[in-house]
């Protein structure tokens, strides 16, 4: 057992630095999209301001939209080179693989059992299923919205491809698309990650790349378990991250927090003053 | 000289029998496709699509495309509101055209609609010489914003429906299905997770409250 000031690894800097970067360029994204959606608004023109009125905040929307395909590529080609390539599928099935499999449906309702006081809490390894959702959503969104995106980046020569219509269906889903992530975001991410009781008040594992030995027992027993069987404990052990880093994370997590929330409650309360269609 | 008479008599014969069968052979879509000319059908109220160009592998899009149900006999005319009891050109258009304020062009762009459908008398869109008319379209109107615009981008939906209104089903369908799918994901996403992120909130803050986590380490 390790003592209780000793924290895990859960993190690598590369994946801290994906996370981040994501942050940023859906921020970027979220702001400069909401401020052309509801341009006719006084809101929405705040919004646009710091880019320097609608063209500069459209003008940044693609820019972003472009940085986070080619992030996005790149993140496939690090994928792949995470996957052991000795034993690809054994790998692919295994605990460090980020591939749904048949055990994250037996989590899900065991985890449901236990919301309900009818079973015990599960003992995840490293990744829940969950974790796994969140990840996947992420594909997922990146597809419908980049795809849509690159549609609607050039109009004249998209129209080129397909009949000029599709514009006015990709419009319509890269906005549902977007709003629906916005809103998983900054409420239910940012509800589980940070302010359920457990992780109150602020959850910084994504910024800082550890967890309390405690909270990993709790959390991802299966995986502690796994790594002592293993002898990679000692490796996977860290010290605390400096006091200074992390009251950085802390309150530029916050910060970040705030601004999701305002988005959100500002884009509800004109959604009626704009134009949809 | 029978040989003469044969050519004559087969040429006389293409000459009659060639436009009688044009007359009476119903159109198909080939003889439109690129003709660039108007006919009947194209100058007379009616269903059919609007772009009629060379066949490509994106065809069967057409069928969930906009769909043009009724044409107005006024939408061929040169003066679109002639009989039009109260009309006059001091009135705002969308005092009568109610539905087409608040489109994107118009409200984000401020795009008068006289920029496009051009000054009284306004002609029919459809009418032979207007700038609306979709043969020429795209370079006469859209053009003069969307440099390069084609007859393809012109099929862009300026007068949007509602995505989610049920007429929107025949007159996009497209658009509907799509939006339709996009809110019910969206809608479902939520639905699922709003509700468990609460009730795992309220088990853990029990767990918390009891001071231990339920699987007893």
């Amino acid at each position: 057992m390790a003592a209780e000031a000793k924290r895990l690894k859960r993190f690598s800097i590369a994946q801290r630095l994906w996370h981040l970067a994501l942050v940023v360029i859906f921020f970027l994204m979220g702001i400069t999209g909401l401020a052309w959606m509801y341009i006719e608004t006084g809101w929405g023109r705040m919004l646009a301001a710091p880019f320097g009125g609608w063209q500069g905040a459209l003008e940044w929307h693609r820019i972003a939209g472009l940085v986070l395909l080619a992030l996005f590529a790149l993140h496939i080609l690090y994928s792949l080179m995470q996957i052991e390539w000795r034993h690809p599928f054994r790998w692919l099935a295994g605990p460090d693989s980020l591939m749904m499999q048949f055990g994250d449906v037996k989590g899900f309702f065991q985890h449901l059992g236990w919301i309900f006081g009818l079973r015990e809490h599960p003992r995840y390894d490293r990744w829940s299923w969950y974790e796994k959702f969140d990840y996947w959503a992420v594909w997922w969104g990146f597809m419908i919205v980049g795809v849509t995106g690159l549609v609607l980046y050039n109009p004249v020569l998209s129209s080129d491809y397909m009949p000029g219509w599709l514009i006015n269906v990709a419009l319509w889903i890269h906005r549902i698309e977007a709003l629906m992530a916005m809103v998983h975001i900054f409420t239910v991410h940012f509800y589980l990650e940070h302010f359920r009781p457990k992780a109150l008040p602020f959850n910084a594992a994504m910024f800082d790349g550890t967890i309390p030995m405690s909270e990993a027992e709790e959390a991802h027993g299966a995986w502690v378990d796994r790594l002592e069987m293993e002898g990679k404990l000692e490796a996977h052990l860290v010290p605390e991250p400096p006091v200074a880093l992390r009251i950085a994370y802390f309150i530029g997590g916050y910060a970040l927090i705030a601004l999701g929330i305002f988005l959100l409650v500002f884009a509800f309360a004109n959604v009626a003053a704009v134009s949809l269609f | 000289m029978l040989i003469r008479l044969i050519v004559r008599a087969a040429i006389l014969a293409l000459l009659f029998v060639q436009p009688l069968a044009a007359q009476t052979a119903p159109p198909t879509e080939s003889n439109l496709k690129g003709s660039g000319y108007f006919r009947d059908q194209d100058t007379l109220p009616g269903s059919y699509r609007l772009y009629l160009q060379q066949p490509s592998k994106l065809d069967w899009l057409s069928s969930v495309g906009p769909v043009q149900e009724k044409v107005k006999k006024s939408s061929f005319t040169t003066d679109a509101h002639e009989g039009v009891a109260n009309y006059s050109p001091r009135r705002q258009c969308t005092e009568c055209h109610t539905n087409h304020s608040r489109d994107l062009h118009v409200s984000r762009m401020e795009v008068r609609c006289t920029q496009c459908h051009r000054d009284t008398p306004i002609a029919g869109i459809y009418h032979y010489y207007s700038a609306m008319n979709p043969i020429r379209r795209h370079a006469y109107v859209c053009a003069k914003c969307h440099e390069g615009a084609t007859p393809s981008f012109a099929s862009y939906v300026v007068h949007e429906p509602n995505p989610l209104a049920m007429e929107t089903r025949e007159s996009f369908p497209a658009l509907f299905y799509a939006t339709w799918f996009m809110v019910i994901l969206a809608g479902g996403v939520l639905a699922f997770f709003v509700p468990l992120a609460v009730l795992w909130g309220l088990r853990e803050f029990i767990s918390v409250v009891r001071g231990r986590f339920s699987h007893g380490s």
